[in-house]
């Protein structure tokens, strides 16, 4: 057991925060927000980093995949890292240029970036699919919530091996529940800091007990989150670890968006203040895999076996 | 980071695990037995067994008992015998503070006379903390220890003390500084409970036939070799003693435990399609994992050998929450029959009452987090 960053773990996301400062952060995220677009030039700067080897890379693994995800997203990075860091490389798949999606069959809500992607892995019983798609007849949906949203339509797509589908949806727990913990992480410290600062009935905000308690609450939901989230990653996205990662990754997110809204009042409700970045698109991630409910079921069938 | 077990601790926890398995096969804690006549009797067996293993102490220094250990294993220790119900009784208190601040604080005579019937499994300690007007506000005790002659004369009373029926000694907290004094102004006595003076009266309570007590001490005196540490040094060293103590019985252990007994339950019954119920056993899991993880870091810190850190406050907290999350899923899934006596919802739920009071009440572990990790200002 070692809870530390190790010195290449500390190296590794020096580097990716030195390449984030310059690909991402909120600026870059409101210009492509703008136009709906997804960022070729920070996928190109990942892959030439390295950092999309990183998973099985020997002196590096999923581990440290994971942790590059959790902060790719804390950077609002606008690029599909989970199916690129996380699920192409465990099933062995060299991740293609552009976006790349994740979905399950029978599940006909719109993704992100659905109408951007050129490729999508469709979980469909035990098998995945890998289906080309064609982004000029996807179906965008209109939406607030910082990623474009849209229906892919695939083009032709051919069958993975039996099995597939639970390493894929176990690695997209996993990765979806790093980019949650990531922007749960930056709109803490938004509503923390604001909580220091922000005067009101002559002290500070953040000295009512009130606001203080929920506050530590969060930061009790969140650390719990993001060590399970490390463990799970550790443990190569073990059905119940991902799930237990994901369930309470995701009770957590409802909570930190509400209370996080609450402490910066309407301030936080304008589009000129920043914390909305991170907020509006948690919500995205909180509908994937059947959201919190289907992950609190997930554990279930992983740690005591289906119903009856 | 790294997160397995090494080869070494994970080899202690099977031959652990199958010890206890041969050991405790015919023993049920009687859940609401805590400081019952059939619990501590059986406590007493036992200890001196595990004491004959090396078990008792594996952390210690091997010059007072110990096995010399490392941190993990006496944690895994700790989480086994949580999930059966802490069959080592009030033990477990010498074991992870009373031992080690005796060993920290005390003097050569008083580690060489109290240490190695602890080590061997002899006797049974319990805390005089709180008291009718000091509990979460600790500091504010009142129980009076005055100098007269070669020794201290104790007056006052301590409440909520678990195992005072049948322990020996008591860790006791009293006032040698002015009523003023706060803090600065306590002082640790070591105080056999055969001591005239000394009366111990039972509370009736919720969780346990035994599990509270009142601590009476009227013009009782000890000697002054029952002191520990300087006097009005005691607020120091309580911090300190029990910095981990927060974390030191390991309640997620036992919930998650009961959690798998009661998904039991509930596929025998039939229950467990229930997309409902499905998820509070799914939430609850998780709660309990978050609980564990979060302990661990603790862990880590303290084999380590840093300073202990407000992450214990963290950890605390989530272990409240896993407690309850299970107590309450038992009553909301099993129905009337999860109130039976002696049921295991029953006891989950009942046991989960107490869990955001003891060893910190859930709130001071938030108004801790509150400043030592977020530094959110003081009102």
């Amino acid at each position: 057991m070692d809870f530390e960053l190790s010195s290449t773990q500390r190296a590794l996301l020096e580097a990716l925060d030195t390449l984030l400062d310059r690909h991402a952060g909120t600026e870059r995220s409101r210009e492509l927000a703008e136009l709906g677009a997804y960022d070729r030039e920070l996928e190109a700067a990942l892959r030439e980093g390295g950092f999309e080897e990183l998973f099985g890379a020997e002196e590096a693994g999923p581990l440290d995949a994971t942790l590059a995800v959790e902060r790719i997203a804390m950077r609002l990075g606008a690029v599909t890292p989970v199916p690129r860091m996380l699920v192409l490389p465990a099933l062995g798949l060299e991740p293609p240029e552009g976006p790349v999606v994740l979905a399950v069959a029978g599940d006909p809500g719109p993704i992100r970036y659905g109408a951007q992607a050129t490729r999508m892995l469709l979980a469909d019983g035990p098998r995945c699919v890998l289906a080309e798609l064609d982004p000029d007849t996807a179906e965008p949906v209109p939406s607030a919530y910082g990623y474009p949203l849209a229906r892919p339509v695939s083009r032709k797509s051919r069958e993975l091996g039996p099995g597939t589908a639970a390493a894929m949806m176990n690695w997209w727990r996993v990765g979806v529940s790093a980019e949650a913990v990531g922007m749960m992480r930056q709109a803490m410290d938004i509503a923390v800091t604001y909580a220091k600062d922000r005067k009101v009935f002559g002290r500070a905000l953040g000295s009512f007990q009130a606001l203080q308690h929920r506050l530590a609450e969060l930061s009790v939901a969140v650390e719990g989150a993001r060590w399970l989230v490390y463990e799970a990653a550790f443990s190569g996205a073990r059905a119940e670890s991902a799930a237990v990662a994901a369930a309470h990754t995701m009770a957590a997110l409802g909570r930190v968006t509400r209370e996080t809204h609450q402490i910066m009042g309407a301030v936080g409700l304008t589009t000129e203040h920043d914390l909305h970045l991170w907020t509006l698109r948690m919500q995205t991630l909180r509908t994937e895999l059947g959201g919190r409910r289907g992950h609190d079921r997930a554990v279930v069938a992983a740690r005591w076996g289906r119903a009856s | 980071m790294e997160f397995a077990w090494s080869e070494q601790d994970a080899a202690f926890r099977r031959e652990l695990v199958a010890f206890l398995d041969r050991e405790l096969a015919d023993w049920q804690r009687s859940e609401t037995g805590l400081g019952s006549a059939v619990y501590s009797e059986f406590s007493r067996a036992f200890v001196g067994k595990l004491a004959d293993k090396g078990w008792l102490t594996p952390h210690w220094p091997p010059e007072y008992g110990g096995g010399g250990q490392g941190a993990w294993q006496h944690f895994v220790l700790g989480e086994e015998m949580w999930k059966r119900g802490e069959p080592r009784g009030p033990q477990y208190m010498n074991v992870n503070w009373v031992g080690p601040a005796l060993i920290k604080y005390g003097t050569e005579q008083q580690r060489r006379t109290l240490l190695p019937p602890i080590a061997r499994g002899e006797v049974f300690w319990c805390q005089g903390f709180s008291e009718p007007e000091a509990g979460t506000d600790l500091a504010a005790l009142r129980t009076r220890a005055v100098r007269e002659g070669d020794g201290f004369v104790l007056n006052g009373q301590k409440i909520w003390t678990s195992y005072a029926n049948v322990a020996d000694y008591c860790f006791l907290l009293a006032r040698t500084g002015s009523t003023a004094s706060g803090r600065a102004g306590i002082s640790v006595f070591l105080l056999p409970l055969d001591t005239p003076g000394v009366e111990v009266r039972r509370i009736s309570g919720l969780v346990g036939e035994h599990s509270f007590n009142e601590l009476f001490l009227t013009d009782a005196w000890i000697p002054a070799e029952c002191l520990l540490g300087e006097e009005n040094e005691g607020w120091r060293i309580v911090r300190r003693t029990l910095a981990y103590e927060r974390v030191g019985a390991p309640r997620y252990a036992r919930a998650a435990l009961v959690l798998d007994r009661l998904a039991e339950r509930c596929r025998e019954a039939g229950l467990f399609g229930d997309e409902g119920i499905q998820e509070q056993f799914g939430a609850a899991r998780a709660q309990c994992e978050a609980a564990r993880v979060l302990v661990y870091r603790v862990i880590d810190e303290r084999a380590k050998a840093k300073e202990p850190s407000p992450l214990a406050n963290q950890a605390r907290a989530a272990m409240v929450l896993a407690e309850r999350a299970v107590g309450d899923l038992a009553v909301d899934v099993l129905g009337s029959e999860a109130l039976a006596e002696g049921e295991l919802g029953d006891a989950q739920f009942r046991n989960s009452l107490g869990a955001g009071i003891a060893a910190g009440s859930y709130e001071v572990q938030l108004n801790l987090i509150t400043r030592l990790i977020l530094k959110l200002p003081k009102d």
